[in-house]
């Protein structure tokens, strides 16, 4: 398909979405999207589609012209930014288009403020074809989809190599280590041991570290556990006592052998990103688009440097012969139910299209959408990190886009500050998050065992 | 004769004892305040690689010790002031330039002159550059700080005066209104401000934190201005009505002078508010519609991808500059904030 | 109501004439704006607040169900065995009694007693040098509280790189770690030292509002410096450390924005404030439950309101209110 026929094809389509042009001369697209380091292309590549589609317009002698009304805004983190987009929603400023986490879709659909999409979708074969057919399940609401993905990555604990040499291991060791973890040999407990032993030995200064707030990578480790979190049948949400006192004692192991700081959930970003990226911790439980920052802070210029520097492995199993776990947290284009949504929807097309796509994705590190990515030679050039990394998403699972996932992570998460802290053992925790669970979820959430 | 010369040979030393031990209790308990800003103060003109480090820290202690100390000898030796604070200013210099001379430089500054200083220090974020030059959130910050100042002192001094000089009926009801409103959690207010400031349209302007910043503290500065005019006598006015003045020309040209210092007072109270607001200006926004110094100060110190703690400090210095400047001119003033009734 | 009038009341002869239509204008010109104002921007939220803590607002920001005890059911059960008859929550009753802490600790070491040791030994020294100790103490108050609570996350750094851990570890092999063992500390603290400013304030300016010859007087009478603290200037701060004990009670009993600051979203310094603040609008941890949040505040109103009228009856503060000359009746 070359650019000609598929500029026409898109022309067709807003033409005849567009139907009363006579008047309206000048449309207006507000386009929601997080300032984000790791992502300014999830916006720009919107810009860039109206920019092409006002060429197409021209070129026909249209008089019509796209604008792109950027909000950009600083919320720190997605959680935050969705919850400022509801709010807005709910005044009456919905934008037409807007850059999310998948999870939140539910929330959104509930709230009346993300049109559906299957109509476009199951319209437009030209842009979405090759689209990963599992990514999908990422902005599925009660089996319909109500967004597009944007893109995708994995999860994973970095190793650092050199520390793990400095207390002795040998290379068959760290190059046997992400098979032992694949097969289920090696445990979230023997992850912990191996990080207690590399401080004791002296050559590491702290074992391991996670994320210092509420996060996807906790959803990882829980499913490590057994914990299922969500029920398709009923779409609910769902969790075990039994597994979240599982999941809360390995945490306490890991602060009681001296592996995992007592304090990691005090931790600012900043000093969680120097302990890894410092040298001062042999492992750091984050996603694939920390590779940039890696490269540079250990001054690697090539991917067989970074390989010999830095080991990835999925959060291990539980107990031997266990599954090992991977997540995906997709950030996803959604369309406003809008008067402008078909345009918008056509603008997320757009922009979805492999070339821009690809842009993203390589400059930040975010693993493509598309099959037909991996071939080009921008993403065999400058991707390796990504190729490398597409065989974890194998593992890879989904947060569901539950309208209440937000709160389930946050109360989840007050059990892992009261356990590292010290405050509360494993099984008061569990106890008192199930309650939590139970008082503020009410029926949305299932309790098993 | 002898006695009395004892006597007050023993009360001077006494005195001087007394003085002495009240200034080393008082530097004692003001050195945990002043070092952490004097700290921050170093970072923001010497920090090189983004780091808080403590470095350049205590050659700055010693520098501004030996100012200090050469301003006291000097003061204790001569007893005039101007040479002291001449000499201490000389020798914090002169040794300033020895000890931290080569470590002093304005790069941390550069955001001042750098209209899109977060893109060259961390990468692109946005697809439209929309991060604002500090200049615009200064000026926003300036814009709502001291509008919210001068509705605030107009308003609060208007409803002082009144309370202070009528009776009506509900008075007591409302003094005690007042003093109560106070106790509402203003700040977890901001769900239902949010949806009154929608619902008269005021939503992503300026205009909503300046009326709601001001609801907010009439409260209590109306009790501190009720203070003040209860301590102008009432023949002041009486005789300005004899002379044949108005109520209203009363008020305006006789008690309202004698309140200057009350307003001025509340007034610095008002602007700091308004200059370091953070949780309204950004709950009556949805999205980015305009940015103030501590919304600016959020973004840079945001830590998701690491940060320049060098920048961060500079940012703080200009920050607090301003309400520093407007404390130095105002001091006087604020001591002598009364709260009714004592001076009667 | 309150712009009318007392009949019959003491007017001087030369205002006899002005009539009510005049009066009436007065209280609206001077009166009205602050009224409106705080009808518009601070009654009427609290209105809608006891709204919607009976509603269950949530992301969306609208009224669904109503009137609902939904959120109340979160904070406690009712249970006719329980104290009250009521079983309060566990992570409720945690921050009860965490708020009740912080208030108290914050109130009466800094808030109250430091500012008053403040206002007396600042006024005690010559006036230049009083007004710089004072100037140091305000400095926490005049900062950006996001500047502010920056430095103390770079004081109590728990690394080797932190001020006070440079200081510490002259004396001990172990850095402290002042966020982890002691939250509450730190949140005293932090809240105490701007807190502590402006009772500074108001204690210095009663302080000086003493007439002099009270001073000379009791000199002469041979009183030495402790007992003029005593019998002349404690008297006169009577008023004054009632107002601030009240209106210091009552702001620490709501603060959260230094906690939140400093602490983060930590279960160790969850306040009813913080609560509050993290079930409606604190970034990613659970937000969103506006309605929650407004159940909160609720009952932190209620507290307030009985803890104010509590206090008012303790410090006998309405006679004191009553007390400024109305020389208009």
């Amino acid at each position: 398909m070359t650019i000609k026929s598929l500029s026409a094809a898109a022309l067709l389509t807003v033409s005849s979405v567009v139907s009363a042009p006579s008047f309206a001369e000048e449309i207006t697209i507000d386009l929601w999207s997080r300032a984000d380091r790791s992502g300014p292309l999830r916006a720009g590549n919107i810009v860039s589609a109206a920019d092409q589609l006002n060429r197409m317009f021209e070129a026909a002698g249209s008089e019509t012209r796209v604008t792109i009304n950027l909000i950009e805004t600083n919320h720190q983190g997605f959680d935050a930014d969705a919850l400022a987009l509801l709010k807005a929603h709910s005044v009456g400023e919905t934008p037409d288009i807007a850059v999310a986490a998948h999870e939140w879709i539910g929330s959104f659909v509930e709230a009346g403020l993300a049109a559906n999409l299957e109509e476009h979708i199951a319209d437009s074969p030209w842009f979405y074809a090759d689209m990963i057919p599992e990514l999908w399940t990422s902005v599925m609401y009660k089996g319909e989809r109500y967004g597009i993905p944007q893109d995708s990555e994995i999860r994973m604990f970095f190793v650092n190599n050199d520390i793990l040499r400095a207390a002795g291991y040998d290379e068959e060791f760290i190059d046997e280590l992400p098979g032992r973890v694949d097969r289920g040999e090696f445990t979230m407990f023997d992850w912990c041991d191996l990080a207690a032993d590399t401080v004791e030995k002296g050559a590491a200064k702290i074992g391991w570290v996670h994320r210092p707030n509420v996060g996807p990578d906790f959803q990882m480790a829980m499913a490590s556990f057994g914990i299922d979190i969500y029920n398709d049948d009923e779409a609910k949400l769902q969790i075990t006592k039994s597994g979240l006192t599982e999941y809360y004692s390995w945490l306490k192991y890991c602060v009681d052998n001296g592996s995992l700081p007592a304090d990691m959930t005090t931790f600012s970003w900043d000093s969680t990103h120097a302990a890894f990226r410092g040298g001062d911790a042999l492992g750091k439980f984050h996603g694939i688009w920390n590779v940039g920052a890696q490269m540079e802070a250990f001054g690697l210029s090539n991917a067989d440097e970074y390989f010999d520097k830095i080991t990835w492995i999925h959060a291990p199993a539980a107990e031997e012969g266990g599954d090992p776990k991977n997540l995906s947290h997709p950030i996803v284009y959604i369309v406003g139910e809008t008067e402008n949504k078909d345009l918008a929807a056509l603008l997320v097309a757009m922009a979805s299209l492999p070339v821009p796509n690809t842009e993203h994705a390589v400059t930040t590190n975010h693993t493509p959408i598309t099959y037909g990515q991996v071939a080009m030679p921008e993403f065999q050039e400058n991707g390796w990190a990504l190729v490398a990394g597409t065989p974890l998403l194998a593992r890879a699972e989904f947060m569901p886009n539950h309208a209440k996932i937000g709160q389930y992570n946050a109360i989840t998460y007050t059990g892992v500050q009261a356990v590292e802290t010290g405050e509360m053992s494993p099984e008061d925790a569990a106890e008192m998050v199930i309650e939590e669970l139970e008082i503020e979820l009410g029926d949305d959430v299932i309790i098993l065992d | 004769m002898a006695d009395w010369e004892r006597l007050a040979q023993r009360s001077t030393l006494g005195r001087r004892l007394r003085l002495g031990a009240l200034s080393v209790f008082l530097v004692a308990i003001s050195i945990p305040i002043a070092v952490p800003y004097i700290w921050m103060v170093m970072i923001a003109f010497t920090s090189r690689r983004g780091m808080a480090e403590t470095g350049t820290l205590w050659p700055a202690l010693v520098v501004i010790l030996a100012g200090l100390g050469s301003y006291g000898a000097t003061y204790l030796w001569l007893r005039r002031e101007r040479p002291a604070i001449a000499v201490g200013v000389i020798v914090a210099l002169l040794l300033g330039l020895i000890l931290l001379g080569q470590d002093l430089h304005l790069q941390n500054f550069r955001f001042m002159v750098n209209a899109n200083i977060i893109e060259e220090l961390d990468g692109q974020g946005t697809a439209g550059g929309q991060f604002p030059w500090v200049w615009e959130a200064f000026a926003n910050s300036l814009i709502l700080a001291g509008t919210q100042t001068v509705i605030v002192v107009t308003v609060s001094t208007l409803a002082a005066y009144y309370l202070s000089r009528f009776s009506f009926r509900g008075r007591n009801t409302f003094l005690q209104s007042l003093l109560v409103l106070q106790a509402f959690p203003a700040i977890t207010l901001v769900i239902p401000i949010f949806l009154i400031v929608f619902w008269v349209g005021l939503l992503n302007t300026l205009y909503a934190p300046i009326l709601v910043l001001t609801a907010l503290e009439l409260p209590f500065f109306i009790f501190i201005m009720k203070g003040f005019f209860d301590a102008v006598p009432w023949d002041i006015e009486m005789s300005a009505m004899t002379d044949g003045a108005s109520r209203r020309q009363a008020f305006w040209m006789v008690v309202l002078p004698q309140v200057r210092v009350g307003m001025i007072a509340i007034g610095v109270f008002a602007f700091i508010k308004g200059w370091e607001e953070y949780v309204f200006v950004n709950g009556l926004r949805t999205g980015d519609s305009y940015w103030v110094m501590s919304t600016y100060l959020y973004y840079v110190q945001e830590d998701v991808m690491g940060v320049d703690y060098g920048m961060v400090a500079a940012v703080a210095v200009l920050y607090v500059l301003p309400a520093l400047i407007l404390y130095v001119f105002c001091q006087k003033y604020l001591t002598q904030m009364t709260l009714g009734g004592v001076k009667g | 109501m309150w712009s009318r009038v007392k009949p019959g009341a003491r007017v001087p002869r030369d205002l006899r004439l002005v009539k009510p239509t005049r009066q009436r204008l007065d209280a609206l010109l001077f009166l009205g704006p602050a009224v409106a104002l705080m009808l518009a921007f601070f009654v009427s939220p609290i209105v809608v607040n006891i709204l919607v803590a009976f509603s269950d607002m949530n992301q969306t920001v609208r009224f669904g169900e109503f009137p609902t005890t939904e959120q109340f059911n979160k904070l406690g059960k009712v249970d006719p065995e329980a104290l009250l008859g009521i079983e309060l929550r566990g992570s409720f009753y945690r921050a009860l009694a965490l708020t009740a802490t912080f208030v108290v600790l914050t109130l009466f070491i800094f808030n109250v007693t430091f500012a008053l040791i403040l206002a007396l030994t600042t006024t005690a020294v010559p006036e230049r040098m009083g007004a710089v100790f004072r100037a140091i103490w305000l400095l926490p108050r005049m900062s950006p509280s996001v500047v502010y609570a920056l430095l103390w996350l770079w004081v109590v750094d728990s690394t080797e790189r932190g001020l006070l851990n440079q200081v510490w570890l002259l004396f001990s092999a172990e850095p402290l770690n002042l966020r982890l063992d002691h939250p509450m500390a730190v949140i005293v603290v932090a809240n105490g030292l701007i807190g502590a400013s402006l009772g500074m304030i108001i204690f210095t300016s009663a302080i000086r509002s003493i007439p002099d010859h009270l001073f000379h007087a009791a000199r002469v009478d041979g009183a030495g410096p402790l007992s003029i603290v005593r019998h002349v200037v404690l008297p006169a701060l009577r008023w004054p450390i009632s107002y601030i004990t009240i209106y210091q009670a009552l702001a620490l009993l709501v603060s959260f924005e230094y906690i939140f600051l400093i602490m983060g979203p930590s279960r160790s310094t969850m306040t009813m404030a913080m609560l509050s603040y993290t079930k409606t609008l604190a970034p990613g941890i659970g937000g969103g439950q506006y309605a929650y949040g407004a159940a909160i505040a609720l009952i932190l109103i209620v507290v307030g309101i009985v803890v104010a009228l509590l206090m008012w009856r303790l410090t006998n503060m309405k006679s004191l209110l009553q007390r400024p000359r109305i020389e208009v009746n």
